[in-house]
This record gives structure tokens, sequence and C-alpha cells, in this order.
């Protein structure tokens, strides 16, 4: 009920007494629940005895003797720690080479001009459209004659550029007014200078939205690690994670994959809630308008 | 100035990453290094018990240091030892699924491992002679051999013999024909007004399982679902398939005996545990599995026949791809050979449920106590005399969903069977047409 009446107090004085804005925050509030659906069941599957048996393996309702055996039999099939430290290193090292990129990219699509501009950028667009799985095989073929097969490195390497990154800085850098820049300019400072000091700090939330994007989708990549990557010790947490999630004759064992998967995105999850407000709000402003 | 610092530093540090790490080849001296990539199609557990294996024989070969390097699926498996000979990279054996060595053979991708047999001063009869009869199928091409069985199956019909008694039907003596199989599957399914609270028999369908599934039906039915002898050619608008297809759907949407829609095996599995569904079809592979978790007596049985009694084999061989050196190709011949002698044979089959293909491995000790104890494992053995090959053709994967997307639209009640199968057929000739074009109807 305080929740309710803090809402009613921070709802502007025009819209305290209708009904639509009440029937949206309902809404809302069923929508998450169906969202936290499966992470609950995550979360009550992963403490389940096995004793209990596949009948309850569908229920919500926790049981009553919780049991850390399948978080432990998920740590022990695999390295998990130096897992985790694979795909730390893969994320991180694929987001610093493609802050540089995107960035030079979308200030030369968004402020440079040259001939050929507009198709360069079609072109450029196009890349999203394309289905990755078409591109492992030139790809790997690459990545083995640079000498990277079975490195991280060549993990990392056909994401160090992003169509998507590109076009959403150069969105970010077409709304920032010029006249900032003429002011930079009259000061004298020079193009490295204006993207530091201008463009990069009044872009930050569209920065922090696309490591969030970036993040997220190579910590759940799997196909591609799996082909790049040999070595056990080199494993991303997705490849080692499927080690007993990927069965394709026998069964599977619910309580251990609910473990894995939640040791798996917990990191994610937990940087999720820290900073919630900002990953909200990275997708609503966008500089001074 | 500070851009080109931060470049210099992203570009410094992906060139360090890379060097710190980049494994150095090895030159010459110490032991031959190689990778042995393997699926795991069973239970995430077995990933440990593929380490024990290698470790032990790293241990009793010093002049071999081989890599266990898990490649998700049997499909996933195919895809990166595609992509890894592609890229020049090829592993030095594969466990695979033993129904795309011929696809992999008609992309020249397979190495040729008579010469390997000649060498150990054997003749290709004699190796192959260890095996079983039904498993040589899959492993000779064109009178070649080019691969080795490592573990195999063939589906059984499982039953739940607790509720078979309930409902007055006598589990020690299950099933033989289709008929009686639909017999028992209108018997031991439990209604509560439309509402269906026990079914009578599972069979999944899901891409892989679907097309194993459909040619054991064919097979029982008389029929042949492919040209064993050329790899162009499949029979999908077939009376023995048509039948097939009929009688499955008859049992979902005539009897109501069947859950509708395609469910995927480790559904079927999970019902059959919880007692959702009295009887399956699934592979010897679930066997461990069934063993530990089942809550109640269950009994397994040869897949039942209309016309004849007749199983594709399963499961997958140890082959080595083209294009691997010769120390390493050695070395991964000295592997294989290891990994399929009696004794590895049985004991990975006792962790796994698969049977062992070697026919010794039933002659060791542990293996004869193992079977005394559980002799449900003696049914895939025994069923074995009636097994034939897997179907195998150009494009094996895309032809097989051909059929597999026809079966989902069927048993979701989209379709008939007969308009089905004429579009399967239709669409897997077309995906042979290639193949086809560089061999039958390239005439003179």
């Amino acid at each position: 009920m305080k929740l309710i009446d803090k809402l009613y107090k921070d709802a502007p004085l025009a819209t305290r007494n209708e009904i639509t804005p009440k029937l949206g925050f309902l809404l809302t509030i069923l929508l998450a629940l169906a969202w936290l659906i499966p992470f609950l069941w995550m979360g009550v599957a992963t403490l389940r005895p096995a004793s209990d048996g596949i009948n309850l393996m569908a229920e919500l309702m926790p049981s009553l003797k919780p049991t850390l055996d399948n978080i432990k039999d998920a740590w022990e099939i695999g390295d998990f720690p130096r897992y985790f430290l694979n795909t730390t290193i893969i994320c991180t090292g694929i987001l610093l080479v493609q802050f540089v990129t995107i960035t030079l990219a979308g200030f030369a699509f968004a402020r440079l001009d040259f001939a050929g501009k507009t198709v360069i950028f079609y072109l450029f667009l196009m890349q999203l459209m394309l289905v990755p799985v078409l591109l492992i095989v030139p790809n790997l073929r690459l990545v083995a004659q640079l000498g990277l097969y079975d490195t991280l490195a060549g993990v990392m390497m056909p994401f160090f550029a992003s169509a998507f990154g590109t076009f959403l800085m150069r969105q970010a850098f077409e709304a920032i007014p010029t006249e900032l820049e003429d002011a930079a300019l009259i000061d004298g400072a020079s193009l490295i200078q204006r993207i530091r000091h201008i463009y990069i700090p009044l872009s930050i939330p569209s920065f922090s939205a696309f490591a969030i994007i970036s993040v997220t989708s190579h910590w759940n990549d799997f196909l591609w690690p799996l082909m790049v990557i040999n070595s056990p010790d080199k494993r991303p947490l997705t490849v080692g994670l499927s080690v007993f999630t990927a069965t394709a004759e026998g069964t599977q064992a619910w309580g251990t994959i609910a473990a894995g998967t939640l040791m798996v995105i917990a990191p994610l999850l937990i940087t999720f809630l820290i900073f919630q407000k900002r990953f909200i709000s990275s997708f609503v402003t966008s500089g001074i308008k | 100035m500070l851009f080109s610092r931060r470049l210099m530093l992203g570009l410094a540090m992906a060139g360090s990453m890379a060097g710190a790490l980049a494994v150095p080849a090895l030159a010459g001296e110490g032991p031959t290094e190689i990778d042995l990539f393997f699926p795991v199609p069973v239970d995430g557990k077995l990933a440990r018990d593929m380490g024990t294996l290698i470790k032990e024989f790293n241990e009793t070969h010093p002049e071999v240091k081989a890599t266990a390097v898990y490649t998700g699926s049997y499909d996933d498996t195919l895809i990166k030892t595609r992509a890894s000979i592609k890229a020049g990279k090829p592993p030095a054996a594969v466990i695979m699924s033993a129904n795309f060595l011929l696809d992999m053979q008609i992309e020249n991708e397979l190495t040729n491992l008579d010469s390997l047999i000649a060498a150990d001063g054997s003749t290709k009869d004699k190796f192959l002679g260890q095996f079983f009869p039904a498993l040589q199928g899959n492993a000779v091409i064109d009178r070649s051999v080019y691969g080795v069985p490592f573990h195999n199956s063939t589906p059984l019909l499982y039953i739940n013999a607790d509720k078979a008694k309930e409902a007055g039907l006598d589990p020690s003596k299950p099933p033989q024909t289709w008929a009686e199989l639909t017999d028992w599957a209108k018997k031991l399914t439990k209604r509560e007004g439309d509402k269906v609270t026990q079914w009578g028999i599972a069979i999944p369908c899901a891409y892989d399982y679907c097309g194993w599934m459909m040619e054991t039906l064919t097979m029982t039915n008389g029929g042949r679902y492919y040209n064993e002898e050329f790899g162009g050619e499949v029979y999908y608008d077939t009376p023995s398939m048509l039948g097939a297809l009929t009688w499955w759907n008859d049992l979902v949407s005539k009897h109501k005996v069947h859950p509708p829609g395609a469910t995927p095996g480790p559904a079927v599995s999970t019902s059959f545990i919880s007692g959702n569904a009295a009887m399956m079809m699934l592979s010897t592979g679930s066997l461990t599995y069934v063993r530990e978790n089942a809550k109640f007596n269950y009994k397994v049985a040869f897949i039942p026949r209309n016309v004849r009694n007749a199983v594709p084999i399963g499961g997958a061989s140890l082959i080595i791809p083209a294009g691997v050196e010769a120390d390493k190709q050695k070395a991964a011949w000295t592997l294989i050979k290891w990994m399929t002698s009696p004794e590895k044979s049985a004991w990975w089959s006792r962790a796994t449920g698969y049977f062992a293909p070697n026919m010794a491995a039933y002659k060791t000790p542990d293996m004869v106590e193992f079977l005394n104890k559980n002799p449900d494992a003696k049914t895939a053995v025994e069923q074995l005399d009636v097994a034939k090959p897997w179907f195998a053709t150009y494009k094996t994967v895309p032809v097989r969903k051909n059929l597999e997307d026809e079966v989902m639209l069927v048993l979701n009640g989209k379709k008939q069977p007969k308009e089905a199968l004429v579009a399967a057929q239709k669409a897997a000739d077309e995906t042979l047409k290639p193949y086809n074009a560089e061999t039958s109807l390239k005439l003179p």
C-alpha cells in the first residue's frame, strides 16, 4: 500500500484521479511477473533435491528441503572460474576495440563529407541483415590464416567493427548541435580534441546503451566460440555450459541445467540490477535536444 | 593525440592478447599433439568420463598427447568439423554421427582408412570382423573403410510394467505387432471426460530423432527409406512409408492414445519417467537414464512390426578428417584402435547405455557381470540381429529435414500423410539433384 501511496504522490496533479495511468501501472506489474517466472523457476529448480523426481520439476513451489547439490554438480562438471575469466576477456576486449571503431566511424558518417557517403553507409548497414552463420567458414579461414585459430583473440576478431554501433553513434552525434563544435573550432581545438571533449561526453548514454547490448550479445554467443576454440581451458561460459545442456539422445538433468544457467547469467543479472536506472535512461535520452 | 594513444593501446592490447593466448606449435620433438572432437549425446557427466578415458590413453601412450574437445550436438560437431577442415585446421579424429559419413565422403572430407589397416598387417575383413555386422553398412563406403564404430544404439520399446499390469496386460509378453501395440496403447490410455490423464504411447519427433523414428517405422513396415547402395535416392512417397506415417498419425488423431504434436526426445523420456506416458519408443542410449530414474518396474522390448522385424542403427563412429598430416594420422589411428578395443568399448557402454560395437566387449568379465545384473541391456544387443544401416545420403541433414518438416505438419494435424509424403519426396529430390546430375544422370 505504501507503494501505491508513493505512486499517487509522485503522479502529476492532473492525472491523480484518472484511471488510465493506474491501468497502465497494473499492466506493467503483470508483464513484470510474466518476465520473472522463468527466473523464479530457475532459482527453485536449482535448489530442488534430485529426490523430488521429475514430476515436481515444473513446480514453482520451492522444495521444503533445499539443497546445494545441483550447484556443486554444475560447478564440478566445468571449470567455471576459468570460463568466467575467458568470457570476461572476450566481452571486454571486443567492447574496448568497438568503442574506438564505432566512435570514429560514427563521427565520419555524421559529420564528414566524402564521396559516396550514403552508399557506403547503407552498405555498412547491410551487415545487419547477414545471418552470422553464413560468415562462419570465411571468418574461420581468415582467423586461421592470421594464426589466431584456437585463441581468444580469434573469437573477438570478427566483432571489432559493429554496424549497429556505428549506426547508433552516427545518430547520437548528429543530434549534437554543430554550434558546440564551431565554438571549439574557434578555440583552435583539433578534430580529435573535438571528438574527445564534445562528442564523446555528450553521447555517454548511447555508449552505455551500446555497451550493454554488445556485452550481453557476446556473453551469450555460442556457435562462433565453439568453432574457434578447441582447448578446454579457453572455453567461454556458453560452450562450457552446453556440455550438460545439449544432449541429443538422452535426457536432461534439469536441476543441473538450472544451476549452470544461473551461474552463467548471474553476473549479467547483478550488473543489470545495479545499473538499472542508467540502463533504462540510456534508451530514452540522447544528448541535448 | 589522445586518440592515437588510445588506438595504439587498443591495438597493442589486441596484439599482446593474441601473442599471450596463441599456443606455439611444438616442433618435431616430444609427443604428437592431436585433438579429438566429441559430442555429448547422452548426458553431461559423460564429458567427464571422456576426460577420464583420454587421460588414461595419454598415460599409457607417451608418444601421443590427445586433447578431447567437446563440440556440442551431433549436428554442431559436423558444422565445426567441416569449418575446421575448410580453415585448414582439421582435428586428427572426430566422433561423428554414423549417418554423416557418406555425405562427408562424397565431399572428400574423410581419410580412407584402408591403408592404415593394411599397415598394421591386418585385412579389411579381419578388422571389420570385430564389430557387429549391422554396424558395417555405415562404416564402409564403396568397399573402403571410412569409420570405426564407437558407440551405437537401436530404438527400443520401453514399457511401464506396473501400469501394464494395472491395465490387465502381461508385461512379460510385450506387444510384437503394430496391431498389438495399438491395442496396448488404447488400454493404457486413461481419460477423464475429454482430457487424457495418461497417454498410451509417446514417440519422439524433433530434428534428428524424427527421421530416425520414421526410418524405424518404415523398416518394420517392409520399407527401405533410402537406397543403401547409392547416395542420390530416398523413398518417401512409397506405400511402406505411407503406411508407417498413417499409423503414427492414427495413434494421435484417430485413437487419441499418443500426445498430439511433435514431441522432442527429452520430453518423451520425461513423460515416461513421470508416468504421464505408459510406453515410449526411444534409443538404447536412454537406458541408463531410465534405469537410474524410473520409480517403477519397466521393461524394454523390440520395436513391434507390421511386416517384418527391423530397426536402423544409431550412434557414432570414429573418423579421421581429410587433410590430417601423416604423423597425426598415425597418432589418431592409435587412439581410435585403443578407444574401440573390447575393454574400453565395454567401459564406455556401461557409462552411457549405448551398446559396445566390438563383439568381444561382451566377453569381458566386467561386462558379463554387468549384464547379469542388468538383463535389460541385452535387448538392444539381441535386436542387432534385425538391425540395418542408418540412412545416409548426399546432404543427409537437409534431406532428412525435408521429411521431418512434413511429418511434424502431419502430427500437428495440419496435413494428411499422403500429401505430406508427396511434398517431402519432391523437396528431397530437389535437394539430391546436384548429386544425381554428377552421377546417375550424367550420361555419355
